[in-house]
């Protein structure tokens, strides 16, 4: 079996990611699994590239890598206890997690490998800035206009929550 | 972007950075010693664990932060069909815009935005 670059790039990636999600569920050293699942979200934002969705692997990168990675840091370090390490896991319970994953995986696999996928005819069209910026902002049928504002709603909705708590019990 | 443009800019980064380690470590000169590991210059050495805790107010900056890098996502889109969407486009960023300097205020009210 040959592998063409791209397939051998997807295998790399699925390869980081896969490795890097178990080491952020198993790490004991909570500051370490949230560097983990940075490397997870950089190697996800790799994935995008190569489907060519230039948009959503900046926003990958710029939301979640940058931004997200940090808040979750920043709370870490706002616990008292951030230098304990978790106990080890007994092997009773590792033993059963691995059976309920790989329950799951079987499940999920024979679901997959069982359904009849259908090759999409459709032309593909290529999603990139232009395209997104005249959806999100037509009134037409089909725009994305109101969830547009809506968003801005969210947005204001959710740093209005953020200084509320943590302004709690501080006189202003 | 090209598939071809992406295989090898990857091939080259973990090139480099992997001939950087590798080019170090044989070429350097190792020599270890326990003074290496202490406070450089200053400092007496440090009792127990080092970690403290942070102050809330990083959490809080960090998330006004991310909140406007969400917004940032948003209007580049926008910047990149401004010329082409016309009036009704801006209209519709001035009210984007509009209910987000809104929280933008209240923060500067509740002073959210000054160092404690």
């Amino acid at each position: 079996m040959e592998f063409t670059g791209t397939q051998l790039m997807f295998i790399i990636f699925s390869a980081i990611i896969v490795i890097f999600s178990i080491l952020t569920v198993t790490s004991r050293r909570i500051l370490r699994a949230a560097i983990y699942l940075l490397f997870v979200l950089i190697s996800t934002a790799g994935i995008y590239f190569m489907l060519n969705y230039q948009f959503l692997a900046a926003v990958q990168l710029g939301l979640y890598a940058g931004g997200i990675i940090v808040l979750i840091i920043f709370s870490i370090l706002l616990t008292s206890h951030i230098s304990q390490k978790f106990e080890k896991v007994e092997w009773k319970k590792s033993v059963f997690s691995a059976i309920a994953v790989i329950a799951g995986i079987i499940v999920t696999l024979t679901a997959v490998l069982n359904y009849q996928f259908e090759a999409n005819n459709a032309i593909t069209q290529e999603v990139d800035m232009n395209l997104i910026g005249t959806k999100l902002l037509s009134y037409d049928r089909g725009g994305y206009v109101l969830p547009f504002e809506v968003i801005s709603i969210l947005l204001l909705a959710s740093m209005i929550g953020a200084i509320v708590i943590a302004k709690k019990g501080k006189k202003v | 972007m090209n598939q071809d443009a992406l295989i090898l800019f990857f091939i080259v980064a973990v090139f480099l950075v992997g001939f950087a380690i590798v080019f170090a470590y044989i070429v350097a000169p190792s020599s270890v010693n326990p003074q290496k590991s202490e406070a450089y210059e200053c400092g007496i050495p440090t009792k127990g664990i080092t970690w403290l805790q942070f102050n809330v107010g990083y959490y809080l900056f960090a998330i006004l932060f991310l909140i406007f890098d969400v917004e940032t996502v948003f209007i580049f889109p926008w910047a990149v069909v401004m010329k082409q969407m016309g009036m009704v486009g801006f209209i519709e960023i001035c009210i984007f815009f509009f209910i987000l300097i809104l929280g933008l205020l209240y923060a500067w009210k509740k002073h959210a935005l000054i160092w404690e």
